[in-house]
């Protein structure tokens, strides 16, 4: 498990790479899917999924659609266009991002 | 798999509603995700609300409705920085329109009122309000909020009632007396006995008090100073004097032309000539002072009189000047004639009476605003343009005066 100061800054780019990639997802779905891919080493809470989901629909990132499961009612999740483009400026974002700190951190382990 | 009965959705429905989840759409979402939980995590062996019971820790740190506090701030969040760009932005342009509209005021370049009315109305129903509404989503005290409301309207009052003052509309004292009030018995009292109460604000707010006390002393001193009135008297008094003085030349005018013209010499026409031309061009000033009066006091009832109108108006400069200039600072009809009229009236009295140094009704050019540095103008705008409502009045009367002295000279 990694710390959730870690998770939280990184916690739209899964959401909208997984959206990307998986098409239509619910929330559920999506936590369970990060565990399946991570080994358990990355659990999305809940508390920081459902606020950041909501915050991407609002902006109209994502688009929702609601179907009658059993005797309640699922939001799955779908990204737009303008998601799909944000979707791969963060990954590619993050790579740079990952590139810069290991060379950060390397440099810094050297001189220690 | 376990699937939950209808009883036990809206178990967990009441529950996360209960708990402070307000937001339909989110309300859903957490349903169906702690079902899919209970679906493919409890053990047939096990009790349905304990296994909630259990799960649910695993939503929140403390309580459940983080979830609906944090979805609030994220939906919020874009919101509010719009907000603060706005309102920085308008605050920026509002600064700048005030600091370049007194400028240009001050050199009577064109434009200025325009940019007041900008900076004002940006200033009072965009910067003010965002700045208020950004604020009291900061502070968490509801007196705080209260404070800042009746800050917020407070500043709104003051910055009307001085655009109205500078655009000489009326009510500006009113709005400025009001804004004082507001100050004095609403915001003062609130702001200090809510701050003194707090042993970490007391000082801030002592000082903070007296701050304001003073400040608003002394502009409460500024609207109430006489010196208004006394020079207000002081225009009324000689356009006064100017008034029984061209009365008197007036009537002694018409006793001796009266008198020449039963028994005397000279020619009866020429008199006659001397009195009309006299006569037209002083009605026709007359007019034009009548005119300017009717503009100032129209839509008032009853009249006010010259005294009120001295009051409201001393100082405005655009409204005579939009009475007598035209488009291109150019002298209106009116204004044209009478320059007309007193440069025949000075040929004639050269002609037929002889009279060579005519000091007084001179038509030629002079200094800009009196000041020799600022070269030339002509002598409408010189006596005209942009001048005080009570000096175009005194002028006026004292042309008046001038055409009566001149007169009398040549009988």
């Amino acid at each position: 498990m990694y710390s959730s100061e870690l998770i939280k800054g990184t916690l739209k780019t899964i959401i909208l790479k997984l959206l990307s990639d998986n098409g239509k997802m619910y929330g559920y779905e999506i936590t369970q899917k990060v565990k399946e891919l991570t080994d358990g080493k990355i659990q999305l809470t809940e508390g920081a999924l459902y606020p950041t989901l909501h915050a991407l629909e609002a902006d109209g990132i994502l688009t929702t659609n609601a179907v009658n499961v059993g005797n309640r009612i699922r939001k799955y999740y779908t990204v737009t266009k303008s998601g799909k483009k944000m979707a791969s400026e963060k990954v590619n974002e993050f790579q740079d991002f990952m590139k810069t700190m290991i060379f950060l951190l390397d440099l810094k382990l050297n001189i220690g | 798999m376990f699937v939950l009965s209808e009883q036990q959705v809206s178990f967990i429905l009441n529950d996360i509603r209960r708990n402070g989840i307000e937001l339909e759409e989110l309300q859903l979402n957490l349903l169906d995700h702690i079902c899919c939980i209970v679906e493919n995590e409890m053990r047939s062996d096990q009790n349905f609300e304990e296994f909630y019971r259990s799960i649910i820790p695993r939503f929140f740190k403390r309580e459940l409705r983080e979830i609906q506090e944090e979805t609030d701030l994220l939906l919020t969040f874009k919101n509010y920085y719009t907000m603060k760009k706005v309102m920085i932005i308008s605050g920026t342009i509002s600064a700048i329109a005030v600091v370049f509209g007194s400028i240009f005021k001050i050199q009577h370049w064109p434009g200025a009122s325009v940019m007041f009315l900008l900076a004002v109305l940006l200033l009072s129903f965009v910067f003010l309000p965002l700045l208020f509404l950004i604020k009291a989503k900061e502070v968490k005290v509801k007196q705080q909020k209260i404070t800042l409301g009746i800050a917020t309207i407070f500043g709104i009052i003051v910055s009307l009632a001085t655009l109205f003052k500078v655009m000489h509309w009326p009510f500006a004292n009113i709005l400025w007396l009001v804004s004082l009030g507001i100050l004095f018995f609403l915001f003062l009292p609130i702001y200090f006995f809510g701050g003194i109460r707090n042993p970490e604000t007391k000082m801030n707010t002592i000082v903070s008090t007296i701050l304001i006390l003073f400040a608003g002393g002394m502009l409460f001193l500024l609207t109430n100073l006489k010196s208004a009135r006394q020079y207000n008297y002081l225009y009324f008094s000689s356009t006064e004097n100017i008034g029984r003085s061209y009365a008197f030349a007036t009537e002694q005018n018409n006793l001796k032309i009266a008198i020449y013209t039963k028994d005397s010499l000279k020619s009866k026409t020429d008199y006659n000539a001397l009195k009309n031309s006299c006569d037209e061009l002083c009605n026709k000033i007359e007019a034009t002072k009548n005119q300017i009066i009717e503009f100032a006091s129209s839509g008032r009832d009853p009249k006010p009189t010259f005294e009120n109108l001295l009051a409201d108006y001393a100082g405005n400069y655009d409204l005579p000047t939009s009475q007598l200039f035209g488009e291109n600072e150019e002298p209106k009809t009116q204004l044209a004639e009478i320059r007309i009229g007193i440069d025949n009236l000075k040929k004639l009295v050269k002609e037929k009476y002889g009279i060579e140094n005519i000091s007084t009704l001179n038509t030629d050019d002079v200094n800009k605003y009196g000041n020799a540095d600022l070269g030339k103008t002509t002598w409408e705008k010189g006596a005209f343009f942009h001048v005080p409502f009570e000096l175009v009045m005194i002028n006026l009367s004292q042309l008046q005066l001038d055409i009566r002295t001149l007169e009398s000279s040549c009988l």
